[in-house]
């Protein structure tokens, strides 16, 4: 992996939002082409195999933990139980996740999973394939993001109810939006009747005992981006269980297991010395170097890094309080004090692509920037 | 490692292209459902001034929210949208009971 410094397109603001990527800059950049990140075809083959690899691991973990009921290292409801392992038996659908990889010294090592609610999934498929078409259209990306969403869409359209499929996501947030309403677009091609609904929005009815759009339909099918754990906790989460029309929520609850960083030393004690696995515990006895991860955690907050008993980096926020878990320490691959981490994007159980973020230290947090790439 | 070359986006760009004419795409806008406000946040992320995809997002915005800690909606600012949309709370939504999602945050950004 090769990281090149080069000029941005002169008007490369209006090229991203003529793509409808709004969310370009905060307060500080997030879509940054004045770098992207060379990999080479061996490497692409490498990530795109421990993604695969990794996507089996994780479906075993997700059985393993119901075989043996161990639910309570996920801070997971009791009452909820009986729905996450219905919706597993059932095999309700589940269209995508992302890991977030360390890929260095020829080893693609996985740091966590993203697998309920994966945001740059909009950076990923489009933005960053329309700035390659405009920097060197001979090269190629390791990126077919979109083809496999609207595939994936049309093989699910028979395995949902035949009702219209709602999308939702928080109000006020144009990166949640953004990401919905792509994966909308996705879903839209592969020939669905839509709808978009605010999370907050949704409705129930207790008389007939069903979730409501914003015209009073019933909702039977939705794309969500709004993480299980919130849901549960909600003033809805339990309706979920009363509903009469068994509604397909995506990505299904059994998600919240892969989702949840307890995953990490349960795939482990699954799979000891993978080459695509860390080392991780529930306690830090075993490690010397290691990171202290929230097993809810988002965007890099509350992260403690040790090394040799020393605290090298730490991060705040609130996050915490369900509980921690310990990863091997495997600092990412610095490029002038630059750490890139890759997005491998899982669509329909297959590698689909990636994308990169690179952050200025060796914790990517909300303020690390969005890079592109290419194949050499 | 790209399928096809050729990426098309039907949703994203009919709400771009609605920012410049809302009256005549929410006429015709049936098909793919696009909800007005569904264009609402395909605005700039920081703006200079106001400038039409401004006023459309505006326009758009549903004005319900969490206030106190209860959720109260009222329907959109937009006489453009659907009626029943825009209809709020009243009889004939009695039975449906709204804000129960929702309080988790301002991003599930990860």
């Amino acid at each position: 992996m090769i990281r090149k410094t080069i000029t941005p397109r002169n008007n490369w603001q209006s090229a991203v939002e003529k793509l409808g990527f709004g969310f370009h800059t905060t307060n500080v950049p997030y879509w940054d082409e004045s770098v992207y990140y060379e990999l080479s075809m061996t490497e692409v083959h490498q990530i795109e195999k421990a993604t695969a690899d990794l996507w089996d691991l994780c479906l075993g973990a997700v059985q393993h933990v119901m075989d043996n009921k161990l639910y309570h290292l996920f801070n997971i409801p009791d009452w909820l139980i009986p729905y996450i392992e219905k919706t597993w038996t059932e095999d309700h659908p589940a269209i995508y996740g992302r890991f977030d990889l360390c890929v260095k010294d020829g080893k693609v090592k996985l740091l966590e999973f993203n697998a309920d609610t994966p945001t740059s999934l909009y950076e990923s498929a489009i933005v960053q394939w329309f700035w390659l078409q405009d920097f060197d259209k001979s090269k190629d990306q390791f990126n077919s993001v979109h083809e496999k969403l609207v595939d994936y869409w049309k093989y699910l359209k028979n395995y949902l109810h035949p009702a219209p499929l709602h999308f939702t996501c928080l109000k006020e947030t144009l990166e949640d939006l953004t990401n919905v309403e792509y994966m909308r677009d996705c879903a839209i091609q592969a020939g669905f009747e839509t709808k978009l609904i605010f999370v907050d929005d949704i409705g129930w009815d207790e008389h007939s005992r069903q979730f409501m759009d914003m015209e009073d339909q019933p909702i039977k099918n939705i794309f969500k981006l709004y993480p299980w754990e919130w849901m549960v906790t909600e003033e809805f989460g339990k309706n979920i269980l009363l509903d009469v029309n068994r509604t397909f929520w995506i990505e299904p609850s059994w998600k919240m297991l892969l989702a949840n960083k307890a995953i990490l030393p349960i795939l482990w004690e699954l799979y000891p010395d993978h080459p695509n696995l860390l080392a991780a515990y529930f306690d830090s006895a075993l490690l010397t170097n290691y990171v202290k991860k929230p097993i809810l955690g988002r965007e890099g907050a509350n992260i403690e890094i040790v090394k040799e008993g020393e605290l090298l980096q730490f991060t705040e926020g609130e996050y915490g309080k369900e509980g921690y878990v310990f990863q091997e320490l495997l600092e990412l691959p610095n490029f002038d004090g630059k750490y890139p981490m890759i997005g491998s994007w899982v669509v329909g159980q297959e590698p689909a692509g990636i994308g990169i973020r690179e952050a200025n230290s060796l914790i990517t947090d909300n303020v690390s920037r969005y890079v592109p790439h290419l194949i050499k | 490692m790209k399928k096809s070359k050729y990426i098309n986006l039907v949703l994203i760009t009919a709400a771009l292209a609605s920012c410049n004419k809302p009256d005549k795409e929410w006429e015709s806008a049936n098909k793919v459902y696009m909800r007005s406000d569904t264009t609402a946040p395909y605005t700039r992320a920081h703006h200079s001034g106001i400038g039409t995809a401004l006023l459309w997002y505006y326009a758009f915005r549903p004005y319900g929210n969490y206030r106190n800690g209860s959720y109260g909606r009222a329907g959109y600012y937009s006489r453009a949208l659907n009626e029943r949309s825009n209809i709020g709370n009243n009889a004939f939504k009695g039975a449906v009971a709204r804000g129960g999602f929702g309080r988790g945050g301002y991003s599930v950004s990860s």
